[in-house]
Formats: C-alpha cells, structure tokens, sequence
C-alpha cells in the first residue's frame, strides 16, 4: 500500500528504440499511467537505470506488484526484472498481442502514429489493466 | 564511403519513460537516424544492450556513439560505454532548452508544438555530430 491507502504497483515498460513495439510499448505504459484507475497508483521505472544498478527501482519492484510491458519477444525487461528482483505479478508482451507484420519494422517516432497503431496502443494499454485486475483478484 | 552499418555512428538516447526530456531525446534521435541521416547513423535499444544481448554488444563494440540522456543519472552514456560503445559525444536533452527557457515542451507522454521544435533542432545538431564522426572515418 502507498500514500492514501491506494496499492502502488510498478509499470516497467522496454522503450525499444530500434522496434515499432518499443513505441506502442511506452505509449500504452503512459496511457496507462495517467488514467484514471481508483484504488491504485502507477509507478513507473526506467528500465536501463532498474537495470544498472538502481536499488530503489529494484526494491521497488522487489516488494510491490510490478508488470513488465515488452516490445518484442526478446522480453528484456521481464528477464531483467525476473533477475534482479523476482517473479513479476503481470506481463505484456506487444508480439504475443499484434503480429509482427501488423507492427511492421524499423523505428517509430510517436509522430508517425497511424490509426491503426493507436488502436494496437489502446490495445496494449488494456492488456495492462487486465494485468492490474489478475493482481486485485489475486491479492 | 561503403554502404556498411559497421560504419555507421549509433545515437543512442535513454529510455527514460517518467519525464519530457527522456521523450524529447528520444524522438530526437528517432529523427536523426530516420529522416536526417539514416545512412549515416543508427540507433539502438538501450535496455537490450544494457541486458547483455550478445548480438547487440557486438554490434556495439568500439562502435562510435553519441548518446542522448534525458536525466542526470546518465544511463545511456554510462551503459552504451559499459557494453562497449565507444562514447564520442554525451548529449543532454535539457541543453537543448538554453535558448528555451521557461518553454511548456510537453510531457512525458506528449510534446506541444514547442517541443517539437525544440526536439527538431536537437535533432539538427546530432545529425551535424553525426557528420562530424562519420566523416572522421575510424580514428
């Protein structure tokens, strides 16, 4: 529990620089972050400084529920997180949701955003808000 | 100049997801190595690198990089050198607002119009340190 009685929990988010998942990964996670969800509060966690080194990100996610949200199936920041502060309570990963045609390659700046690739935003962002259920229902 | 990614200059920018200047940085170098310079430069997933990938730690090896943080923890510059990037520029994101002080450049999730022009012309000067790097050859 956090300030005024909500359940903080950690939202750490891959921001895959060279894949379009990274993009639609970190836009969901900001979506996410400034809805409005009674009850919780949203934390998130810079991946590279959670993973090099630090500590209050890592106990952080050590002792509060904490979803990772990848880009792309090599999952850095579920490993990442597994690693160096255990199991996670919920993960995304925007390959397992779009197919990676769909998501087409390269980079994508937040500019170039068609509708479809919002709605893929959307998509994800709900994706992590069944997450936050699984963790309410699970305790 | 041989068509060879070896070659190119990485622009790395940090992953910092919680504030506008990881945002503005990060579009920047989207910019760049997109639309300004996409034969001379190339980007990178940060957390990957950070991760241990193999594949991107070779590609990175005693490549020359300029990196883009958007914070004073300095994660891009500090884990693109631990993997083995050569850093040859450490760019801040917040120098690009001595001309724009006091300028509304967004949030995290978005930028105004001010912002993305403050990210344009960020962008203009990685790509003309790009230039410089990439027509330095291997020294």
């Amino acid at each position: 529990m956090s300030e005024e009685g909500k359940i903080s929990i950690g939202l750490i988010s891959c921001s895959g620089e060279a894949c379009p998942g990274g993009t639609i990964s970190r836009l969901a996670t900001q979506k996410v972050l400034r809805s409005i969800r009674p009850g919780y509060n949203f934390v998130t966690i810079c991946l590279p400084l959670f993973m090099a080194g630090g500590e209050e990100e890592r106990h952080f996610a050590r002792h509060y529920p904490t979803i990772t949200i990848d880009g792309c199936e090599k999952c850095c920041a579920l490993k990442a997180t597994e690693v160096l502060s255990g199991p996670v309570s919920g993960k995304v990963v925007v390959t397992d949701l779009i197919a990676g045609e769909k998501l087409g390659e390269g980079t994508l700046a937040t500019r170039e955003l068609t509708a479809e690739q919002k709605a893929m935003v959307d998509q994800v962002a709900a994706a992590i808000l069944e997450q936050v259920d699984k963790i309410n229902r699970e305790g | 100049m041989p068509e060879n990614n070896s070659r190119k200059v990485y622009v790395i920018p940090c992953s910092g997801i919680g504030k506008m200047y990881g945002l503005l940085g990060r579009e920047a170098v989207l910019k760049t190595v997109k639309e300004l310079r996409p034969d001379k430069a190339a980007t990178m997933c940060l957390a990957l690198l950070v991760y241990g990938d193999n594949e991107a730690r070779k590609e990175i090896a005693g490549a020359r990089c300029i990196t883009v943080d958007g914070c004073p923890k300095l994660c891009a510059a500090k884990n693109v050198e631990h993997a083995g990037g050569r850093v040859v520029e450490m760019v801040r994101a917040v120098d690009a607002f001595r001309n724009h002080r006091g300028v509304d450049a967004g949030t995290a999730a978005h930028l105004t119009a001010a912002g993305w022009q403050i990210a344009e012309e960020l962008a203009a000067d990685l790509a003309a340190k790009v230039d410089r790097w990439y027509d330095a050859g291997e020294e």
